[in-house]
């Protein structure tokens, strides 16, 4: 990090000179709306840009580049976005030194309550904290509403701390309000505890609909608010997937998976047998080296008889997906697209598809240069290969991504005269010059291939281009992941577990030291607590029996070790070979 | 080579007919199934949904019927190529698809333990999550354009490719 004998020091000097005259502003009442779309949408209509957003909870965070604009950016107060009026506010950095001793103590109480075996962060009764009083924390009222939403912001700085329950009981909260930030902070909350407050209106509530997708408990006894009559039915229409209410059972857990899971998960790929799938992916892997480095030399595989066609799906998925491309930019494929639901004329879909290597080159010369990153980023890619006894061959599909490079080599859109030209101009007017962008393209693409003479013949190849976004079949990953797949071609799916959010190296006070067989999944180790891990490497040791079943037996007991050991006992004789330590 | 034949409306057949296929999936009264079935081909068809494989298409309309909650799909592309000689030809769609996140199967069930006071008579109205996208390739039958819709589908492959972080479906 030291740059001291880097020349570009005078670039830092300057930007540090930026940096000390901007000028920190926040904005309020937001709603419906992602960070970026306010960003936008405050830049486009004040043309004041705010840097280094961040959200904070119910606030926006950012700079302006000096005074003069946080001055500008006020005479905007109350400019309507998105059906609210926006409120901006000047942040001034004077309590600078007492708020960041604030945050380390608030910080500390936070870990100070969290129970990383249990994962729960127990807030409950803070009034009577004697650490947070010491501090002044409930000295007024105007405190006392910051300190949540403030605990609330920390918390979600804190990665390690994973929070599947909260206890928030006890703490005289009459409005969900001051602690309606919990809902960003842990959106993944699976217990929630806020017995004992005095809660009493469901419009308070009404700020938590379509939060909490996976909350399955609730708490919420001695609140004003359950003596309402339609109490249980506004909790079940709030909390989707909510199962026990005030320790009682107000869904069949079952029944609700059942309805919210696809019985089939998606998987990355399907092979309908082995040799397909290695001759396949040999081939893919290939044919998209040749395809992002010398189109020309694929034309070899294609007969007078191949055909080969692109469809432009311009429809924009969700914004609640990640990583999606809002606004991108098909200009170089749009008038080669065959896309049935948006091509009528017979004529247009006969000439838009290419016959033949001549054809073929045309077609591959008029779309961008492209990378495909099938080696480096395996897990961005899917596949699926079948048979096709009709032509004694097969039918390759693979979804993934590739980045555009270089414009096309035969601009379609260039030629004087052609009506595609007509079009970019009718639609394109005020920035004529760019409208073809170079960026990141998802994709689908179809290959029918026949097996002939110790090689292929390509008869079909069909690509899809569509806006960029992450795919459905990766598992969420943890920021720094290490690579799944060394090896670089995606041959095996990496084992479909729960992606477990705590590192597996986190040092656990007085961790029980387990038998070398007794291997458990570390997400499965990280749910136990000491006494049941201790009670597994007994039983363990005693029984012989392998890490699946001892886990299983000890669940199924109780976690007694006694009644385990009887059960053990009587069932011996009927268990496999394969659930003993081989 | 075949261009005089082409005249034909064929894009337009091939749309409705594919139309027709997802309206199928979008249907929740059971007794619509068989008349999907006989779309498949009874004797060789492979069915891959989300890269795993049904061996039977009856098993695959069964999961959906059962396991899956009512769908509304909405058509985004198609393109298609015939493959000469095969009689066959080989069809790329990309369409959306959202769930009823209402918490009810396709029968109307919900997994409401309170059963004393019914909600409402009948299935209520579906409440439509976020779009999910999905890449389909299907191989079927030049029949189609002769009107013939008898097992015409012998390869269906249904992927899903992007997925909204705000559903309540799990599909991993």
């Amino acid at each position: 990090m030291n740059n001291f004998h880097n020349v570009n020091n005078v670039n830092a000097l300057a930007q540090q000179q930026a940096q000390q005259n901007r000028v920190k502003v926040s904005v309020r009442n937001w709603q419906n709306a992602s960070m970026q779309d306010l960003l936008s949408f405050v830049s486009r209509t004040t043309r004041i840009p705010i840097t280094n957003a961040q959200v904070e909870g119910p606030l926006l965070v950012g700079y302006v580049n000096n005074k003069d604009e946080a001055e500008k950016l006020m005479k905007w107060n109350g400019v309507r976005f998105s059906g609210q009026n926006l409120k901006f506010e000047v942040m001034d950095g004077s309590s600078g030194s007492s708020t960041s001793e604030t945050i380390t103590f608030l910080r500390n109480t936070l870990i100070r309550r969290y129970d990383p075996q249990t994962k729960m962060l127990n807030l409950g009764n803070l009034y009577a904290d004697p650490e947070l009083n010491s501090h002044g924390l409930f000295s007024s009222a105007s405190v006392q509403s910051k300190m949540f939403p403030a605990l609330m912001k920390i918390a979600s700085r804190e990665t390690q701390l994973v929070v599947d329950s909260l206890n928030l009981a006890d703490n005289q909260i009459k409005d969900v309000k001051s602690i309606s930030t919990l809902a960003q902070t842990f959106p993944h909350l699976k217990n929630l505890c806020l017995a004992n407050n005095q809660i009493f209106r469901f419009q308070s509530l009404e700020i938590w609909k379509n939060k909490f997708k996976e909350l399955r408990e609730l708490l919420m006894m001695n609140n004003p608010i359950t003596n309402d009559k339609m109490y249980k039915s506004e909790m079940l229409r709030l909390f989707p997937k909510l199962v026990v209410l005030d320790n009682v059972m107000v869904r069949d857990e079952q029944k609700l998976n059942a309805i919210f899971t696809l019985p089939m998960k998606i998987q990355p790929f399907f092979f309908e047998n082995d040799t397909l799938g290695s001759s396949s992916t040999d081939f893919v892997t290939n044919f998209l080296n040749l395809w992002d480095s010398n189109r020309e030399q694929l034309l070899s595989l294609y007969t007078p008889q191949s055909q080969f066609s692109i469809s432009v799906d311009t429809s924009v998925p969700p914004s609640t997906v990640t990583e999606v491309d809002s606004n991108p930019s098909f200009g170089y494929y749009l008038s080669l697209s065959r896309n049935l639901c948006k091509v009528s004329v017979e004529k247009t879909i006969q000439q838009r598809l290419s016959i033949g290597p001549e054809a073929m080159n045309k077609l591959f010369k008029s779309i961008p240069m492209t990378k495909h990153h099938l080696n480096d980023k395996p897990n961005d890619y899917s596949m699926q290969v079948a048979s096709y006894p009709q032509i004694n061959g097969f039918i390759i599909t693979l979804h993934g991504f590739f980045e555009e490079t270089a414009k096309p080599e035969i601009d379609i859109n260039g030629k004087p005269k052609s009506s595609g030209q007509n079009r970019s101009r009718r639609f394109n007017h005020g920035h004529s010059s760019v409208p073809n962008r170079l960026s990141k393209k998802s994709f689908d693409r179809t290959w029918v291939i026949v097996p002939m003479n110790n090689s292929v013949v390509v008869a079909s190849d069909m690509l899809t281009i569509r806006p960029y976004c992450s795919n459905a079949w990766s598992l969420p990953q943890p920021p720094v992941a290490p690579a799944v797949a060394p090896t670089g071609a995606p041959l095996a799916n990496p084992p479909a577990g729960p992606a477990s959010m705590t590192p597996s190296q986190v040092p656990q006070p007085g961790q029980i030291p387990l038998a070398p067989t007794l291997q458990l999944p570390p997400d499965v180790q990280a749910r136990l607590n000491p006494v049941q891990l201790e009670l597994l490497n007994r039983l363990h040791l005693q029984t012989k029996l392998n890490a699946e079943y001892t886990f299983m037996l000890a669940e199924q007991s109780g976690w007694n070790y006694d009644v385990a050991l009887k059960a053990f006992q009587s069932s011996v004789t009927n268990l496999p070979r394969e659930a003993f330590i081989q | 080579m075949n261009s005089m034949t082409n005249t034909s409306h064929q894009p337009e057949i091939l749309q409705l007919f594919i139309k027709k296929i997802l309206a199928h999936l979008d249907e929740t009264d059971p007794s619509k199934l068989n008349s999907f079935l006989q779309l498949f081909n009874g004797t060789n068809c492979k069915i891959i949904f989300n890269a795993t494989p049904f061996a039977q298409p009856m098993q695959f309309l069964q999961m959906w019927q059962e396991g899956v909650v009512q769908t509304q799909h909405a058509l985004n592309s198609v393109d298609f190529q015939v493959i000469p000689g095969s009689g066959t030809m080989v069809v790329n769609i990309n369409s959306k698809v959202r769930f009823d996140e209402s918490g009810r199967d396709k029968m109307g069930q919900d997994s409401l333990l309170d059963k004393g006071a019914p909600a409402s008579s009948g299935r209520g109205r579906p409440i439509y999550g976020s779009y999910f996208g999905v890449s389909m390739q299907l191989v079927i039958d030049d029949r189609i354009f002769r009107n013939d819709f008898n097992g015409v589908i012998s390869c269906f492959n249904y992927n899903m490719v992007y997925r909204p972080e705000d559903s309540l479906m799990r599909v991993q």
